[in-house]
Order: structure tokens, then C-alpha cells, then sequence
């Protein structure tokens, strides 16, 4: 077995030092999480409104980032973008490695959310939308007011696992030198040898902030999803419920719109 | 009044509407009755410009829009003085019923929020629903649903409420209910332009009855008078088809 001999002792000495970077982990995170909601409704919206050409774009796009491995996609924007920058004369030289991180996985996470916004905005029946209109609300009104908030705890379970697997996404960006909470692991196991030791106290804490961000979210789409819930809901004995499926309510939608087609 | 003219309708080659003529007056209940397909449905949401017709003019009150080049304002403008029941309800499905009732009357109308409130309040209890007003539309049977989307029309005050089929939707035993409810509303003097397939109730409450087929108006008149003795060969195939004994009974 590689390094020293395992000691317990480890794992406590070293969560706090751990901890003394999980601000940076975070802030990758929600960076990435906050830039890919903006990536992910740019592209989103030429797909909702059949934009021609961007449409395309768009699609060639979420392919690339949900059909590349993150680590490749890191090297190719780390390496490669500063090349393509460089025929237009500007200069990244100087640019902290971390906005490349940062955009990486802002690119990454929005290709995920367009589908999700793009999912979450059609899951919300046209009947809604003409009801809007009917009493006189404009194409705005009925989006901001009547789409988006359903969409949006429609969305939240899909929202929720994007983030968590952002989370444990970051873990690669130590390979680019970034010294958030895996980069930190590795210069202690450098240092130490206790590999094992300092795994366990990095898996312990990405489990407990995996863990405690399922149960935040769990708590607000309970609350978003309000009016989805029958008075007679058995998980609420259980303090639960199970998320509802993007495809059962894509189902649901087709089948109203279906009832809905004039034949 | 409501004043459509000329109005054509056609989705790409399929050429829906044909040139209705229709006149609605103050205070008027008509019935539109027709089969499947002959553009009932189509011609109604011509009227609000859900969609858009192809040809032809709308005209409520002492506003006229030209159908096939409206201006958001027109459209707006005729949203306004309209509304709309639908067969499937449509309620906006995260409100309760009295947001649904009130999103109209505070959002589009500007009317002060405890205004509305107090008024859309007023509306529900008239459909029977005062003890419903904080149900989400998934905590309601369809029929408490249709009558929040009648509350929802009614509390906006237009001159001409347009029902898409508002029962057939409906388990047969809450069909009654929501009859009851629109029959009430038609007694006070509401416009209203009604596609149903019930004719016991297009009998009773309708002033006129709009008989259609393949996109064209065959027959329009008294309701008693065209059941009785349909003049037009469609029309009385389509009533021996549509109504043996049992639905007089209603
Ligand atoms: N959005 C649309 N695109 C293409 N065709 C349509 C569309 N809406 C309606 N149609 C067609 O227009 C015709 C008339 O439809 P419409 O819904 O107005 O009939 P209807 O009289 O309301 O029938 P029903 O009694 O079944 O509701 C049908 O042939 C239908 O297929
Ligand atoms: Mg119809």
C-alpha cells in the first residue's frame, strides 16, 4: 500500500484545512450556476421561438457541452481559447486561471439548463398562455406571470442536480492548478502521504454540502409545488415527497394538448 | 353588440371559415351548434384573436378591428372588451381560485389589489365557490374548475363572454351544475356567444341558435323554431344525429 500508515487522527487534522478553501469551491460554483442560467436562457429561447439559424447554433452547442467530458472541455477552453484570442491580437496571458474555470463550467452547466428552461417552459400547457391572453394579458405578462414560476418548480428537481453535480465537477479543476478543496487534498497528500486519510475527510464534506443543498431544495420546490398537492398526500406523513418526473409531466402536457387539438 | 363580417379563416390550404356573418346583440345569448370540425371553435377564438382570421372585420361595442392586419393595440383593445370560458378550463394551475379570478382585474385592468379582491370575492361566491376561494385548481372537481373560469370572465365585466364547449369536458354529473351557473349569468343580460354541443340548454337559454357546417352559416334563428322545424337539410341531420329523445330531457 502506498503512503503511511493510516491514522484517524488525519481525517480530523485535516477537514478544517480542507475547509479553508470550500469558499473557492463555492464560489466556482456559483459563478458557474449564475453565468449558465444566463448561457442556458440564450439558448433556450431561439428553441422555444424556432429562431432559424440560432436554433441550430444552439443545438450544435448543448450537443458539444452535454457530449464532451468536462476534463476535455477544461483543457480545450484553458489551452485553446487564448489561441483563438490570440488571432485577434487580444492577450489572456495575464488571466487568472480561475476564469477559465469559471467559464468552463458556466458553459458546461448552461448547455444542461437550457434543456431544462427549454423543458420546463413547454411542460406549462398553451392553455394557460391563451387564458393569459384572453383576459388581456401581452406576451410578456403571460410569460413572466404565468409561465416562468411554473416552469421554474417544474424545473427545480432538474435544477437541483445540475448544482450538486457542479459541485463535484469542481473537483477537476485542480488539474488546471486551481487549489480549491481537491487541489487543496493533493498538496496535503504530497506533503503527508496519509492518502487515504485526506480522501476521506474530502469525501465527508462534499457528501454533507450534497446532502444538506438535496434537502434545501427539496424544502423550496415542497413549497413551490404547493398547488400541485392534494390535500390527501400521503408523503407529507413522511415529511417527503418523491420529485415529479419530467417526463410524466411532459406526458401530462401532451396529452392536454392533445384533448385540446381540434380534430 | 358584436359585429363579425366577412370573417375567413384558413390554416395554410385548409380553409376553415369560409365568410361568417354574425351579429350579436346587447343582452343577447346565442348559441353556435354545428359537427365536429365545421369551425366553431375557430370562429370564437376570431373574435379575442386567439387566432388570427384570414379575412374580414370584428367589431365589439364601437371598436372594429380589421382581422387579417390587427395592430397590438386592436387586439388589445378587443381582449379587453372580451372574455373567455374554455373547454379544458385553463386556469393558471399555481393560483388559487380567487388569484385566478383576480390576476385579470389587477394585473391588466390596474384595479387596486383589495378592490379586486373584494370583488373577485363577489364573483366566486355568485358561481357558488365562496367557500373555495384559497383551492388550487389540482384541489378542485371539474366542475368547481369551470366555474372559476366562468368567475374569472365574469369578474372582468366584458361586453361578450365567448364558452368554448364548457361542459364537454365534464363527468356527465357535473354537467348540471355549470349549466346552472351559465343559465344564471345569461338571466342577467350578459352577451354571450355559447358553442355547445348541449342542446337542451341551447334550447332553453339561447335567444338565437347558429347553426354551422364545413366553415358557413346554414341556418340561424329562433331556438324553438329551428329545433322543431329546421329548414336546411345539414341542419336537420345533424339534429336527428345529435339528439335522440334522451338529451330533451336536460
Ligand atoms: N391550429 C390549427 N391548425 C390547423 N388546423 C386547425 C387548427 N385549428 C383547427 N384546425 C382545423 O380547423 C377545422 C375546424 O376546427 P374547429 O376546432 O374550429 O372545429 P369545431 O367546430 O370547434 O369542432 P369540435 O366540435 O370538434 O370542437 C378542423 O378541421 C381542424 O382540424
Ligand atoms: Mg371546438
Amino acid at each position: 500500500m502506498p503512503g503511511a500508515k493510516f491514522d484517524i487522527a488525519y481525517v480530523f487534522d485535516y477537514f478544517p484545512k480542507l475547509l479553508s478553501t470550500l469558499g473557492l469551491t463555492l464560489t466556482i460554483v456559483g459563478w458557474s450556476i449564475l453565468l449558465g442560467l444566463g448561457f442556458g436562457f440564450l439558448v433556450a429561447l431561439p428553441r422555444l421561438y424556432k429562431v432559424p439559424i440560432l436554433q441550430r447554433v444552439s443545438q450544435v452547442y448543448v450537443s458539444f457541452f452535454r457530449g464532451t467530458p468536462i476534463l476535455i472541455q477544461l483543457f480545450l477552453i484553458y489551452y485553446g481559447l487564448p489561441e483563438l484570442l490570440k488571432l485577434v491580437h487580444a492577450d489572456v496571458t495575464r488571466t487568472p486561471v480561475l476564469v477559465f474555470v469559471v467559464l468552463t463550467y458556466s458553459l458546461h452547466a448552461g448547455a444542461y439548463l437550457s434543456e431544462m428552461i427549454r423543458a420546463g417552459v413547454t411542460a406549462v400547457d398553451r392553455g394557460q398562455v391563451e387564458a393569459a391572453y384572453s383576459v388581456g394579458m401581452s406576451g410578456f405578462q403571460a410569460f413572466v406571470r404565468i409561465v416562468l414560476p411554473q416552469a421554474f418548480a417544474i424545473s427545480l428537481p432538474v435544477f437541483a442536480n445540475l448544482v450538486i453535480a457542479t459541485l463535484k465537477d469542481t473537483s477537476l479543476a485542480f488539474s488546471l492548478g486551481v487549489m480549491e478543496m481537491t487541489g487543496k487534498a493533493q498538496t496535503l497528500i504530497t506533503l503527508s502521504q496519509h492518502f487515504v486519510e485526506t480522501y476521506i475527510a474530502l469525501a465527508v464534506i462534499y457528501f454533507v454540502i450534497s446532502f444538506a443543498l438535496e434537502k434545501v431544495f427539496l424544502l423550496l420546490e415542497r413549497r413551490l409545488l404547493k398547488h400541485d398537492r392534494r390535500e390527501t398526500d400521503s408523503g407529507k406523513r413522511f415529511g417527503w415527497r418523491r420529485a415529479p418526473s419530467l417526463r410524466g409531466l411532459l406526458a401530462k402536457t401532451a396529452r392536454a394538448q392533445e384533448g385540446r387539438s381540434r380534430a | 353588440m358584436i359585429q363579425l363580417s366577412r370573417i375567413t379563416k384558413a390554416f395554410g390550404r385548409h380553409e376553415v371559415l369560409k365568410g361568417i356573418d354574425l351579429t350579436v346583440g346587447k343582452g343577447e345569448v346565442v348559441a353556435i351548434l354545428g359537427p365536429s370540425g365545421s369551425g366553431k371553435t375557430t370562429l370564437l377564438r376570431c373574435i379575442n384573436f386567439l387566432e388570427k382570421p384570414s379575412g374580414g372585420t370584428v367589431a365589439i361595442g364601437d371598436f372594429k378591428a380589421d382581422g387579417k392586419h390587427p395592430s397590438k393595440k386592436e387586439i388589445h383593445a378587443l381582449r379587453l372588451k372580451s372574455a373567455m370560458v374554455f373547454q379544458h378550463y385553463n386556469l393558471f394551475r399555481h393560483k388559487t381560485a380567487l388569484e385566478n379570478v383576480m390576476e385579470g382585474l389587477v394585473v391588466v385592468r390596474k384595479i387596486p389589489k383589495e378592490q379586486a379582491r373584494a370583488k373577485s370575492i363577489s364573483v366566486l361566491e355568485k358561481v357558488g365557490l365562496g367557500s373555495k376561494i384559497d383551492a388550487y385548481p389540482s384541489q378542485l372537481s371539474g366542475g368547481q374548475q369551470q366555474r372559476v373560469g366562468i368567475a374569472r370572465a365574469l369578474a372582468l365585466e366584458p361586453e361578450v363572454i365567448l364558452f368554448d364547449e364548457p361542459t364537454s369536458a365534464l363527468d356527465p354529473e357535473l354537467v348540471g351544475e355549470v349549466l346552472e351557473v351559465i343559465r344564471r349569468i345569461a338571466k342577467e343580460g350578459i352577451t354571450m356567444i355559447v358553442v355547445t354541443h348541449e342542446m337542451g340548454f341551447a334550447r332553453d337559454v339561447a335567444n338565437r341558435v347558429v347553426f354551422m357546417d364545413e366553415g358557413l352559416v346554414i341556418e340561424e334563428g329562433d331556438p324553438k323554431e329551428i329545433f322543431a322545424r329546421p329548414k336546411e337539410e345539414r341542419t336537420k341531420q345533424f339534429l336527428k344525429r345529435i339528439t335522440p329523445e334522451a338529451s330533451y330531457s336536460i
